[in-house]
């Protein structure tokens, strides 16, 4: 069966967990056998590894063939980027080194910006460039002047300012061929129509069986392709437009939300919450969507971090994006009450977000703030650091369309407390389970991990076997059938 | 002569409220009884009214040749003379029928013969009072909390004078026997009645199962296999909740039915007959010892005791409940005595099971909580403030 995948991202270019959730799931595909799959992406960088499968940039490299680009210093390089570019974990993050390079930019030449909706929104926003320009020792105060500039974070639902980033002309260009760049325009909409007509370019001439595509920004491509193919379309919901968005969805991402999914043949949710969701919000009906839980990859070992430690008191994690999808506020009003009856907590909010000011204003009101960390965005060594160093993790998320993090905090060994509104409660069994809204039973949670070894015990030694179970092989399990469905 | 033995277990714990930490050192008020009521009424409704009434309208349809056993927790009379008096009033109706017999176990179903001797004695005194004042019988034969047993247990209780005990007829302990014999609790004259769990689990279990290959079970095929055991056997031990008739086994299955007809279709083989426990020691021998090598129950597929101590929360809420006997006893107050035997019943600690794959659909069914988990916290919670509230030094003592 030939199956041609529409993806946004690969890794390691990612910026959330979509481009892990697509590597996870074609390499269970593969795995299976039978299975022949392209795998489409609006740009490849020269890194990806995927030799189970045929990796197809949309600019017309292959990954197979494309001699691997390097990452360039930008042709402004300014001291943070070119400290940033030697760090190998980071300068392979192009949203980071995007943001940096318009932050530099943006003290000679001019701040560039385009409108971009949130789905595209990075790990960083104002406050964390702040952060980032202060560690590369620049000028504060010209910075925080030239913020101001910057736009502000998103209050209400219309369309999002975001900064530069990702595709700018000038950065990429010192290491790709001009010809061969190709740009999807400085407006989301535009690139995402742009990546449909260079996709359905790309791809002319090939026969498929399916046309798979991942969430909303490659569904035109999708109906495209699969129209000219004549081949059965799959539409994947990872996440909603109303799961980033709540009542403020942008109205135009959700018209090609509902477009993709009444084109489709068969629907693909990642969660039966996602499911119900789809079918309240675009009223596909429920047969057509299937639910296809994600996986996650197992960790060999226990990282030794937890020997660093040198917090006094126990800790208790939020990861994740500061925003009101993922509930901080219900994080901090929780650990209010935990500190009643555990003094020496610590709250870590690691993450940044348009959010973060007010939950570091919040903390201050609430008078606990010498028991809360920012660290803010965190990253390779810091992110398992962070996540060995917590005795508890906890994910109040108001709308979680699955929720991977609890699974990688669980592959760290730790117990974990998640909101009744994500997917991944739903597959869980040995998670404590909250409604995120129910901040004293989160804080009864809480305190009961602290205080009761035996539930940590418990907790750990049984979510330790049930994520051995919950693998990608058993999303492939699931995913199968329903190609074979579509496909007859 | 062969004979079928019917024994039926009515139990009903306090189920405890979710009470969270912040309740602590608040809240007083440990049980749901709002829940505990509605569950009580709902499962009046749907087996002990009906299943009591059928009961009793066989005993007088046969001229009492068909008999019945019960085992009544205390906890359980309690809730029936609050939620539900009418419940109550039919089980002694049915007493005063002449073929009905009161087994004896602990007033609150604990656990306490694995923690503490004196304690568990108690209980059964208390169990014995309850059942002479209600029904008017005084019990001679004992069986242990969710079958929970061992050669210990079996001379303990040989020692206070029962002439009989139900148990659990595991394969590994019956070995090449036969559990439709009468045996004997090694060194003791008190005999041992073993449950066929085959046949026993046939109605309470696999009744209504449609992947079962003897679906339908109907009471023709059921008295069939019973006498398929003529001369092989003196007793088929039939034991099981009794809310098989109506709650596990929906009144649509037709498990009334089943019941209904089958003491008739027993009866067609001249040979055999229906006995209480009391009546098969009586009549049939004993023909051996039999030895427990480990702590046998009748839960779960490993039919141990792992059902409620088989983790660390378990053994941890356990331990510290049993801990507190001496500094609750001291105190001499009757109601401070039975809040802590009630947190005793062995349903607590059943909820914390952490089983896998069939066993823990079988606890999530009983459970009122989410999970395991939720259940330790609400439990430890619980005795965190009963520690602090209620036994800690008088200053520190909050008034409820």
């Amino acid at each position: 069966m030939k199956v041609l995948m529409l993806g946004w991202e690969y890794p390691p270019h990612i910026s959330g967990g979509l481009g892990t959730a697509c590597e996870g799931l074609t390499t269970a595909l593969a795995r299976r056998g039978g299975i022949d799959i392209d795998f489409l992406v609006p740009q490849l960088y020269g890194e990806e590894q995927a030799p189970h499968m045929h990796l197809l940039g949309a600019s017309g490299s292959d990954a197979n063939q494309q001699a691997p680009a390097r990452i360039g210093t930008p042709s402004h390089g300014g001291a943070l980027s070119q400290a940033i570019a030697s760090e190998p974990a980071l300068s392979t993050d192009p949203i980071l080194m995007a943001a940096i390079e318009t932050i530099e930019r943006a003290s000679s030449v001019r701040i560039g910006t385009i409108e971009v909706p949130a789905m595209l929104k990075p790990y960083l926003d104002t406050s964390a460039y702040l952060e980032l320009l202060r560690a590369g020792g620049f000028d504060e105060a010209a910075v925080v002047q030239r913020a101001q500039e910057l736009p502000s974070p998103p209050r209400d639902g219309s369309r999002r300012s975001e900064h530069t980033h990702l595709l700018q002309e000038d950065f990429w260009a010192p290491s790709v061929e001009p010809a061969m760049e190709v740009h999807y325009g400085w407006d989301l909409f535009a690139e995402v129509a742009r990546y449909a007509a260079a996709a359905a370019q790309r791809v002319r001439g090939r026969k498929y069986d399916i046309v798979h595509a991942h969430d909303w920004m490659t569904f035109p491509a999708g109906i495209e392709i699969a129209a000219r193919a004549k081949a059965p379309l799959i539409t994947h919901v990872h996440s909603l437009e109303y799961d980033r968005a709540a009542e403020g969805a942008d109205r135009e991402i959700v018209a090609v939300e509902r477009e993709g999914l009444e084109r489709a043949t068969r629907v693909i949710a990642v969660s039966y919450y996602t499911r119900g969701l789809i079918n309240r919000i675009h009223g596909t009906p429920l047969d057509k969507i299937s639910v296809v839980h994600n996986g996650v990859y197992t960790r060999a070992t226990v990282q030794a971090y937890t020997e660093q430690r040198e917090s006094t008191g126990p800790v208790v994690l939020f990861l994740g994006r500061v925003t009101f999808q993922k509930g901080p506020e219900y994080f901090v009003q929780a650990a209010a009450r935990v500190l009643e009856h555990v003094p020496d907590a610590k709250f870590v909010m690691a993450g940044s977000g348009d959010m973060l000011p007010r939950m570091r204003a919040l903390v201050e009101s609430l008078g606990i703030e010498d028991a809360f960390r920012f660290p803010g965005f965190v990253r390779g060594a810091d992110l398992e650091r962070t996540f060995s160093t917590a005795d508890v993790y906890v994910m109040p998320s108001v709308s979680e369309p699955f929720g991977i993090a609890p699974l990688e905090a669980m592959s760290y060994d730790r117990p974990v407390i998640v909101s009744k509104q994500s997917g991944v409660s739903e597959v869980l069994r040995n998670a404590l389970k909250v409604d995120f809204w129910d901040v004293d039973k989160m804080a009864s949670q809480i305190v009961a991990l602290l205080e009761l070894p035996e539930l940590r015990r418990v907790i750990v030694e049984r979510a330790r076997e049930e994520i051995r179970h919950i693998h990608w092989d058993a999303a492939a399990e699931k995913l199968i059938p329903i190609y074979q469905s579509v496909a007859a | 002569m062969p004979s079928v033995c019917f024994y039926f277990e009515v139990h009903q714990p306090y189920r405890l409220k979710p009470y969270g930490a912040l309740q602590v050192g608040r809240d007083h008020e440990y049980f749901d009884s709002e829940l505990n009521a509605r569950v009580l009424r709902k499962v009046a409704d749907k087996c002990y009214l009906p299943a009591n009434d059928s009961m009793l309208r066989l005993i007088e349809r046969t001229d009492n040749r068909f008999r019945i056993s019960y085992a009544i927790t205390g906890v359980a009379i309690e809730q029936m003379k609050q939620y539900a008096p009418e419940v109550m009033n039919s089980f002694v109706r049915l007493a005063k029928t002449g073929a009905v017999e009161f087994i004896a176990e602990t007033y609150y179903h604990s656990l306490a013969a694995l923690y503490d001797k004196d304690e568990y004695q108690a209980q059964i005194d208390l169990e014995l009072d309850l059942i002479r004042s209600e029904f008017g019988q005084t019990p001679r034969v004992f069986r242990n909390t969710e079958f929970i047993y061992n050669d210990e247990i079996g001379q303990f209780i040989a020692d206070l004078g029962f002439d009989a005990i139900l148990i659990e007829g595991a394969d590994d302990i019956l070995d090449w026997r036969s559990p439709n014999f009468v045996y004997r609790v090694p060194e003791r004259e008190t005999r041992l009645l073993t449950k066929n769990y085959r046949l026993s689990d046939d109605i309470a279990f696999r009744f209504s199962n449609r992947a079962w290959r003897e679906y339908p079970l109907t009471a023709d095929k059921f008295a069939k296999w019973v006498h398929q055991h003529s001369g092989a056997g003196d007793v088929i031990n039939l034991f099981m909740d009794y809310e098989t008739f109506g709650e596990h086994q929906w009144k649509e299955t037709g498990i009334f039915e089943f019941l209904e007809h089958l003491p008739d279709l027993l009866f067609t083989h001249p040979h055999w007959d229906i006995l209480t426990p009391g009546q098969v020691i009586e009549r049939y021998p004993a023909l051996g010892e039999l030895s427990f090598h480990r702590t046998v129950s009748w839960a779960d597929e490993a039919r141990d005791i792992s059902a409620w101590r088989g983790n660390a929360m378990q053994q941890r809420a356990l331990a510290e409940i049993y801990s507190l006997g001496a500094d609750i006893k001291r105190r001499n107050n009757s109601h401070l005595l039975a809040l802590w035997r009630r947190l005793q019943t062995s349903d607590h600690f059943y909820y914390m099971a952490t089983k896998s794959a069939s066993d823990a659909e079988v606890h999530d069914y009983f459970s009122p909580y989410e999970g395991p988990y939720d259940a330790f916290i609400h439990y430890m919670n619980v005795l965190k403030d009963l520690n602090r509230s209620v036994l800690g030094p008088l200053e520190e003592r909050i008034p409820a």
